[in-house]
């Protein structure tokens, strides 16, 4: 595990170099990841400016509502896992893309090092700083302005446990990629089956509840992003769904085993290229 | 005109190969962009179960929903990929090989992409009107579609991609002194689509949205999903197709322009 | 032979692939499109080999012969569909971690270097994937330093190296391990003469010392020639020779040239070699440029002093002479001839 961690911290400082190197670059990247989520805000804040808050109705009753600073705090959690793992681990988007196709795998399997390891830690996507910058700001953002009897009743305890799931949270996002990416063992590319997953996260950032039982069920149990974002940010502004936190670590678990197993299997599967 | 089609044809012909090849590729990118499209489905429900009124910025639900399918059609048939394909080329000097065919690059690069939009339009068009309609059918309980705005569309849709072509041609010549692709090409994306009316209808945007809708970018996709609404009237239809033959014109002109004095520094490079 | 003896053991190994079929033109891809058929090729079609400890072997075949393949089963990279392949004992696909500790691979195409690294911090990223001990790390930079000169350029980012340069650099970074076995894959690809000619010295010397197993897939015969004791040819997935270079020449080395200047033009026509001897296509080729004439026969067919006398009986020559096959010429025929020449 050591060595593990010892090859990602040697790839992150390379990365980080390179930042410097290209920092036009860098910098015209963030400004694009921010523009898109900032783009996105004032979408939301265009639509809540004609109505108080955003219900879910049951036959015209209506049965659950969020304020706008709600949807923006819930808006800006569900970029924190995301982020963090496409900071770390993106480079498995590589992998569907064009890393198999063109058999660039071989020398991962040439190494004495866990091939799935290998492939994740080879890369530090600083890009990444736009979504957390974003999703950082956006939840102090709602939290000041939130008004005061809603902020008042958060309980600061309540991130204690989000902290501890955070880590199976990101896992979820990564094991999706795994598992996805793996198909490209057998396909040659599987990129657009991981961005078909991967986009899935979209409905993440609002409350679950307004999808119907086809949506929810699966961003809740089959591509879990729920459990990422909506959920656990609940979570902390109200105490509702605490069910959600170990259903979260269980889920990542098996979702992880699976991504695995799929990934063992497609090594012996792998092609190759050329003659 | 038929020498033209017998030169670019076997470009438009690799562009529907490729198509063709990648297809699966493309269908599971496709049903990933139109998530998006269901995540603001359910939004918007919300947003209208949470209002007073029936409608919002004078749109109701269901032309709501009609908006975001179509402005996704649109968008995705409309897009061009000329500014990233032709930036990459010239900052790798790849471009070199496409001078020395005695051909027009940027019309190779023009009927190789209307071969991929035949598909495309193959693949999509169907299910997605088909789709909307029947929403709307069931929503209104009568037939919506109107044979007549269905071609004014498609026609609008035209020369929305040709706008989008000759826009990207000239921001991808731009390759030759921006120096970064990736970055700036994410930049425009996301000042195009909001401008263009692709995240919010410009009409929720007020005066301001009223001002866009006569800039270029209004013609990239807001015209012909707005054409296809039925939210204009014969004189305003007729004024923003106008209005959409004018921006084309200004475009083709301006890739002209600056392929022409990029051409210049290419040489400089190459000495 | 001693097994102990014995570093590489290959036992009847194949490779499958499934291929997509298409027909050509537009047509053809859409009936690809609504029933997609696929055909099974056997892309290494029961292979068996041994190679002893310290020996050097060439791994030789036309394009698409399947070496690549064998190699990359070798490697660990594929899978065999069936049979069997053990290097110092273990299978390569069952735990790959530690099996690939004992290797080396070097694929000449595509460099396993960081590309925005700098070369030495390539080894640093190197040393802790192989674990390597400070001390036995220094000492083998030392070795591969002096033998493959990469002092020059140890500073600079990989992506600015020259191709010869990367090349000495990835060979370096297969050694640092000091692995049993090394795999070549075209060390000297597109590389100039001076260039190969350093690569090779320095094979030979690491060779040499560590007593390094090489396998080398080239298509430079002069690769073959200068390194290789023993040559594994194959061609459609099958070996077509296993021997030395001087048992490749004697066993295919039928092959003789003939070359003479016409002291007339127009006698030209009255060398009928083909009629005449009733040789076959594969066993003659006549060159004809204005007065100078190329022949190569096959001299099992027709011995040289019938040529000889032939050549002379009918047309006056001057500058006569007759050559012995080199390798490549017997190369050339293995690939033309495909596997008709398989024991």
């Amino acid at each position: 595990m050591m060595k593990y961690l010892k090859l990602h911290t040697i790839f992150i400082k390379q990365d980080l170099k390179k930042l410097m190197e290209y920092k036009v670059d860098f910098l015209l990247g963030a400004v694009g990841f921010v523009l898109t989520q900032a783009v996105q805000i004032l979408c939301l804040g265009i639509i809540f400016a004609a109505i108080p808050a955003l219900c879910y109705t049951e036959n015209g009753v209506v049965v659950d509502s969020w304020t706008f600073h709600e949807v923006l705090f819930i808006y800006g959690f569900s970029l924190i896992p995301k982020g963090i793992d496409h900071l770390l681990f993106d480079n498995l988007w590589g992998l569907g893309y064009w890393i198999v196709d063109k058999g660039d795998f071989d020398k991962y399997l040439t190494r004495p090092v866990n091939s799935w390891f290998y492939v994740l830690c080879e890369k530090f996507c600083v890009d990444a700083f736009g979504d957390l910058i974003v999703g950082i700001a956006l939840i102090i953002y709602s939290l000041c302005a939130m008004p005061s009897d809603i902020a008042g009743a958060i309980n600061w305890l309540r991130v204690i446990p989000v902290l501890v799931v955070m880590p199976f949270a990101i896992m979820i996002f990564t094991s999706i990629k795994t598992a996805t990416a793996a198909i490209s063992f057998w396909t040659k590319r599987s990129g657009h089956i991981t961005h078909m997953c991967y986009m899935t996260n979209e409905f993440a950032k609002y409350p679950t509840k307004i999808y119907n039982t086809v949506v929810k069920t699966l961003i809740t149990y089959i591509l879990p992003f729920a459990l990422t974002a909506y959920y656990p940010a609940i979570y902390i502004l109200r105490g509702e769904s605490f069910w959600s936190l170990p259903v979260t670590i269980f889920v990542s678990l098996t979702l992880f085993g699976i991504s695995q197993l799929i990934w063992h299997r497609g090594i012996s599967a792998y092609e190759s290229a050329g003659s | 005109m038929t020498k033209l089609i017998r030169i670019y044809k076997p470009f438009t012909r690799a562009g529907i190969l490729e198509m063709i090849t990648y297809r699966v590729n493309f269908l599971f990118f496709l049903l990933g962009e139109i998530m998006k499209c269901f995540v603001m489905f359910f939004v918007w429900k919300a947003v209208f179960d949470s209002s007073d009124s029936s409608t919002v910025y004078g749109f109701t639900y269901d032309n709501m929903v009609v908006y975001l399918f179509i402005t996704f059609l649109s968008g995705y048939l409309t897009y061009s990929d000329g500014s990233y394909v032709i930036g990459k080329e010239i900052l790798d000097g790849s471009i070199a090989m496409r001078m020395i065919k005695p051909v027009d690059f940027d019309m190779c690069f023009l009927f190789q992409e209307l071969g991929t939009k035949i598909m495309q339009f193959l693949m999509i068009f169907l299910p997605i009107t088909a789709g909307v309609e029947i929403y709307r059918w069931i929503v209104n309980g009568t037939p919506m579609l109107d044979f007549v705005m269905l071609l004014l569309f498609l026609f609008s849709m035209l020369l929305a991609y040709g706008i989008n072509f000759f826009f990207n041609l000239s921001y991808g010549f731009l390759a030759f002194y921006l120096k970064n692709l990736w970055g700036t090409d994410i930049i425009k994306g996301v000042i195009v689509d909001f401008l263009s009316g692709a995240t919010v209808p410009l009409a929720f945007m007020g005066v301001f949205g009223q001002v866009l809708s006569y800039l270029p970018f209004a013609s990239l996709s807001y015209t012909p999903v707005m054409i296809y609404m039925g939210m204009y009237s014969f004189k305003e239809i007729v004024f923003y197709l106008g209005l959409q033959i004018v921006w084309l014109c200004v475009f083709v002109l301006i890739s002209k322009l600056i392929l022409r004095s990029a051409m210049k520094r290419l040489v400089v490079h190459g000495g | 032979m001693d097994s102990n003896n014995i570093m590489i053991q290959v036992k009847d190994l194949r490779k499958e692939f499934k291929k997509a079929v298409k027909e050509p033109g537009l047509k053809g891809s859409f009936k690809a499109l609504f029933s997609p058929k696929y055909e099974v090729v056997k892309a290494v079609d029961g292979i068996s080999f041994d190679v002893h400890r310290g020996e050097i072997i060439g791994f030789i075949g036309p394009n698409g012969a399947g070496k690549s393949t064998v190699i990359k089963m070798l490697t660990g990279i594929l899978t065999p569909t069936s049979g069997e392949c053990r290097i110092d004992g273990r299978i390569p696909t069952k735990n790959r971690k530690e099996y690939v500790k004992e290797i080396g691979v070097v694929f000449g195409q595509r460099t396993q270097l960081w590309w925005d690294l700098a070369l030495r911090e390539t080894y640093m990223v190197l040393k802790e994937i192989y674990e390597i001990p400070d001390d036995k790390y220094q000492a083998r930079m030392t070795f591969l330093n002096e033998v493959l000169e990469l002092d020059g350029f140890i500073t600079s980012p990989v992506r600015t190296l020259s191709l010869g340069q990367r090349m000495r650099a990835d060979i370096a970074a297969a050694l640092l391990h000091d692995p049993k076995v090394l795999f070549l894959d075209e060390p000297t690809i597109g590389l100039d003469v001076v260039v190969k000619d350093s690569i090779r010295k320095a094979i030979q010397k690491i060779s040499a010392e560590s007593g390094t197993t090489v396998i080398l897939t080239t298509h430079d015969l002069e690769d073959i020639e200068l390194l290789c004791e023993r040559i594994v040819m194959v061609d459609k997935g099958k070996k077509v020779f296993d021997g030395d270079l001087s048992e490749l020449k004697r066993r295919f080395g039928q092959m003789r040239e003939l070359n003479f200047e016409l002291k007339n033009i127009d006698d030209s026509e009255k060398l009928c070699y083909k009629d005449d001897f009733n040789f076959s296509d594969d066993d003659l080729t006549l060159d004809i440029k204005g007065t100078s004439v190329n022949v190569r026969f096959n001299s099992d067919t027709v011995s040289v002093e019938d040529m000889l006398s032939y050549t002379l009986k009918r047309v006056h020559v001057k500058d006569i002479n007759v050559k012995d096959a080199d390798i490549e010429e017997i190369i050339r025929r293995l690939y033309l001839g495909g596997g008709m020449l398989s024991d």
